[in-house]
């Protein structure tokens, strides 16, 4: 009989075996090359178009934050390029009758599905940061890095598993992958966002606990609270995140979503 | 002495969230070495006991075993030891062979060396060789068929769960699956086979279980099975003019006839009720004593399908 050590041993071993094979998958389907060309090409417009026909920003921080703005796009196509069809994919395209009924825990499946989504998400958001630190020394010297940007990328790392968090959420619950990646995407890039600014502008409430108004901490890092102009009435105030809630919900998210998805998937059988 | 006992299921019963019972008290056991077809009309629940067998899908209750274990409690022990082909499974089609093939080695703990050498010899063997490396998208059905059958018998498992493994197959593919199969046989693997395809499953079977309506209905040997075939000869018999409905009614009155059929215009097939041509005479003697001129006969040899046929006639009838 197996000692409990050498079960978790073997379920660690399963589950890495996963993380190579979605890897493996990624590669192989050119996910990979698009989703790291952008994370290199878009950073590299916010170089050469004030290059050619503008000036740079005054300071390094107008010119990371600008930058970093589509970073959140970046992470939710990340996130939805590699999470998306992880297990609905399996139940869509009937590979799950290849890959279930072997003789690994279907929870070691799973995880290994999750982790290899998102270790290439956040692959793209180094190279992201990679690149705009690049151009910052470039611009503006070495003396214009600051722990800002360590903040913000640290950040942008958190909201990663959050957004795969959630896309994976979607995905062992629908049937079809297309499905799956698109409602995973347009929760992140649209949903989330309309209710979180409808609950700002409309409402003007703190939409505190909504993961896309936390990612706002991205850039906000690099300045403080705003107000903008509003109408005759007086200003609209234009909440931030504050930091550690921001983080705390981010967390929230990522170990919630996850565990729910997990568990919903490890439920899910292939009738 | 009795062999081990290497698949069990006890009592299992499957019902779906619509209130379909699959699967209801089916209970059996297989020893080792054997290899057993598991036949069923559409629907009848064979799909859905494999499905158990594997883990894809949990018992309502009840219980399945491989090597003693349960399958869906411990699944991670049970499964070591099992290769499997469910249904139509997809095969990543931006992989090659080669790259699903060596995933699924090292999942089953297998060396890189033997990994390497085992990729050789199984798409060797199900004639994949020259398409190792070749993008799976670009495989013709059949050919996506044969690398799951490939992916099945990696590990080389010693016992093998097979749903409807010549799905797909042109007949040279369905001759070869079967050779494979009497391969297994000859080392002592337990193969568990599900097939519609019942001449298929007498020329490799040792023995079938028969399911019907969620139920196992019979499980005996092939070689009994076709013991009691012999008991219900069936013959061909050609009269010399047009047959009507009273003349099957007069033949019927025969003692050794069980029944009769028009198979057309001049033809009748008689199912009597021995096999011994002693009575087949007799028979044919008192055809021609009641009128009916006999042109020619044939003895038809019944199998495994008239047996599988004329059980569910009875069942259909038993409702």
């Amino acid at each position: 009989m197996k000692s409990i050590k050498d079960d978790i041993c073997e379920d660690v071993r399963n589950t890495w075996l996963t993380i190579e094979f979605e890897l493996e998958k990624h590669f192989k389907r050119k996910r990979v090359i698009i989703s790291f060309s952008l994370a290199v090409i878009l950073p590299l417009i916010f170089y050469v178009v004030p290059k050619i026909w503008a000036d740079f920003p005054d300071t390094a921080e107008r010119f990371a934050s600008l930058n970093l703005e589509f970073v959140s796009l970046l992470i939710i196509i990340a996130g939805s390029l590699f999470a998306g069809d992880a297990v609905s994919g399996e139940f869509e395209e009937k590979t799950g009758l290849l890959l279930f009924p072997t003789p690994q825990r279907h929870m070691t499946i799973f995880i290994g599905k999750y982790i290899g989504a998102l270790i290439p998400t956040m692959l793209v958001v180094s190279i992201y940061y990679l690149t705009v630190t690049g151009e910052v020394v470039g611009i503006y010297g070495l003396g214009a890095l600051n722990l800002d940007f360590l903040k913000s990328f640290l950040v942008a790392l958190i909201y990663s598993t959050s957004a795969v968090s959630v896309v994976f959420l979607f995905s062992s619950i629908l049937q079809r992958k297309i499905t799956s990646t698109l409602l995973g995407f347009f929760s992140l890039m649209m949903i989330l966002p309309i209710i979180s600014n409808v609950l700002q502008f409309l409402v003007e409430t703190e939409p505190w606990y909504i993961v896309t108004y936390s990612a706002g901490l991205i850039t906000d890092v690099f300045s403080a609270t705003t107000q903008v102009g509003g109408g005759p009435g007086g200003g609209i105030t234009r909440f931030s995140p504050d930091f550690y809630t921001g983080l705390g919900v981010m967390f929230a998210y990522t170990i919630g979503l996850f565990f729910v998805g997990l568990w919903i998937s490890i439920e899910r059988r292939m009738e | 002495m009795s062999k081990d006992i290497v698949m069990e299921t006890q009592n299992l019963v499957k019902k779906f969230g619509d209130g379909v019972t699959a699967v209801d008290d089916v209970s059996f056991k297989i020893e080792k070495g054997e290899v057993v077809g598991y036949l069923g009309p559409n629907g009848a629940g064979k799909t859905t006991t494999i499905k158990i067998m594997t883990n894809l899908i949990k018992p309502t209750a009840g219980h399945a075993c491989i090597n003693g274990i349960d399958v869906n409690r411990h699944p991670k022990e049970a499964l070591k030891s099992v290769g499997s082909l469910i249904g139509v499974p997809g095969v990543y089609s931006y992989l090659t062979p080669t790259e699903l093939l060596r995933y699924f080695g090292k999942l089953y703990g297998l060396p890189k060396q033997r990994i390497d050498e085992r990729i050789k010899e199984v798409l060797n063997m199900v004639n994949l060789s020259d398409w190792k490396d070749s993008k799976v998208g670009t495989f013709s059905t059949g050919m996506e068929r044969r690398l799951a059958i490939a992916k099945s018998i990696f590990h080389e498992p010693s016992i093998l769960i097979l749903d409807e493994p010549v799905l797909g197959l042109d007949p040279e593919g369905i001759k070869e699956m079967r050779e494979l199969i009497k391969s297994f046989q000859e080392k002592d693997v337990t193969v568990f086979l599900s097939s519609h395809l019942l001449d298929e499953v007498s020329k490799v079977c040792d023995s079938v279980i028969f399911l019907y309506d969620g139920r196992v209905v019979e499980k005996d040997s092939v070689e009994r099975i076709d013991e009691i075939m012999k008991q219900y000869r069936l013959i061909d018999v050609e009269l010399l003019e047009d047959i009507r409905k009273s003349d099957l009614k007069d033949m019927k009155k025969i003692e050794m006839i069980d029944d009769v059929k028009k198979i057309d215009d001049s033809r009748i097939r008689v199912t009597k009720n021995d096999g011994d041509p002693g009575t087949t005479a007799e028979m044919l003697r008192k055809i021609v004593e009641n009128g009916f001129d006999i042109v020619s006969y044939t003895p038809e040899k019944s199998d495994l399908e008239d047996f599988y046929v004329s059980l569910i006639e009875e069942k259909e009838g038993a409702r």
